[in-house]
């Protein structure tokens, strides 16, 4: 079964290769996604984010809670290179909120019986069983790739420079993060993938030893040179 | 936040690789050492690039407090150096070994592909529509 969906601007395909697996667990999944979109959105003024950041609402609710203590992790790992709130900016969970809420996604298939899937959402991945190929665009071309992965059980996420040009923030500096063409992680789910990426690519090429040093996480980093630079781990097919 | 402790001593594990990076300055003796009051400071380099530091904020964890300092030039992170570390660091985290390989462009029958994000807009020209068509 394949399904296409847009959801907070970007395609999230979902490809689910169990026989006979029912339709209600992917509406499940889109909706629990465009539920994410209204309540998380810093965009919308109605969301709970954006009621929390004008003091609207005292407290955050549990998966707020669960998010914003995400994103200190990450903040205080990257000595606040990754936070998304830099100074005079507002409150912004969305560096986390995908890779965390397309993981919990992948999670309500897994608990729907779903053994075998794919789910891609703009480019970031998660699949289940396998080995799926999964091929890393190439960061100057892209019709083409510049990897080719065999992923079981696991996510994977790529920051880079094209599509929305310098869309990743230093919140240090409040100014675009550059040094990298291409930052992908592999790791066991998308919630540290996404995250680590964007840290990783906001850090530079420091990023990648700092990526690489996280346990379970394997990297696969283009530097400004074109030079590749990844982990010994890193599932490239042979 | 109990759940976020240990997470953020790994977390600390982790930056430690990074910091070796830094150019090597003494850091005193941990949780012990008072740290420096936090300060911005700017100095122009010989490449006219403007090099800042920047304290973080200490941190307190299980294991003492914490504090980072992270060194720009320009608008790029140069080095993540601890100012104050743990009582007891797990400084025996191993730098991890990096292969250096050439960028190549293939092609390659896949099931999917990673990149940064795909807009809605930019969807229909990517490799990513032309695999969920194919069915």
């Amino acid at each position: 079964m394949r399904r296409v969906e847009h959801v907070m601007g970007f395609p999230v395909s979902v490809r689910i290769d169990d026989a006979g697996f029912p339709e209600a667990p992917v509406d499940e999944l889109f909706a629990w996604l465009r539920e994410v979109d209204a309540r998380f959105s810093p965009f919308r003024p109605d969301s709970e984010v954006s009621r929390l950041d004008r003091g609207q609402q005292a407290e955050p609710g549990p998966e707020l809670r669960e998010v914003l203590d995400l994103r200190e992790e990450y903040r205080l790992a990257t000595g606040g290179a990754f936070d998304v709130r830099p100074p005079g900016r507002r409150l912004d969970p969305c560096a986390v909120v995908k890779g965390w809420s397309v993981q919990r996604g992948a999670e309500l298939l897994s608990a729907a019986g779903a053994r075998r899937f794919c789910l891609n959402a703009g480019g970031d991945v998660v699949v289940s069983g396998g080995p799926w190929r999964v091929g890393v665009r190439h960061p100057e071309d892209a019709g083409r790739l510049c990897a080719v992965l065999d992923l079981t059980d696991r996510a994977v996420a790529t920051s880079a420079r094209y599509e929305r040009g310098d869309h990743i923030v230093d919140a240090r500096t409040g100014r675009p993060a550059t040094g990298l063409l291409s930052m992908t992680v592999v790791a066991p789910t998308l919630t540290e993938a996404d995250a680590v990426s964007t840290a990783a690519f906001a850090l530079g090429p420091q990023g990648i030893t700092w990526a690489a040093s996280r346990p379970g996480c394997e990297v696969f980093a283009v530097n400004a040179d074109g030079k590749v630079l990844r982990s010994e781990g890193f599932p490239v097919t042979a | 936040m109990k759940r976020a402790l240990p997470v953020l001593v790994l977390s600390v594990a982790g930056l430690i690789p990074v910091w070796r990076y830094a150019p090597s300055q003494d850091t005193g003796a941990g949780a012990a050492a008072p740290a420096p009051a936090p300060s911005l400071s700017s100095s122009t380099g010989p490449g006219g690039s403007t090099s800042t530091v920047v304290p973080g904020s200490t941190v307190d964890t299980e294991k003492g407090p914490v504090q980072v300092e992270v060194t720009f030039q320009g608008d790029r992170i140069a080095s993540v150096r601890m100012l104050r570390q743990p009582d007891h660091p797990q400084t025996t985290a191993a730098v991890p070994k990096l292969i250096e390989e050439t960028l190549r462009a293939q092609s390659a029958d896949i099931d999917t592909v990673s990149g940064a994000t795909v807009t809605s807009d930019g969807y229909r020209q990517s490799l990513q529509a032309a695999l969920d068509a194919k069915g």
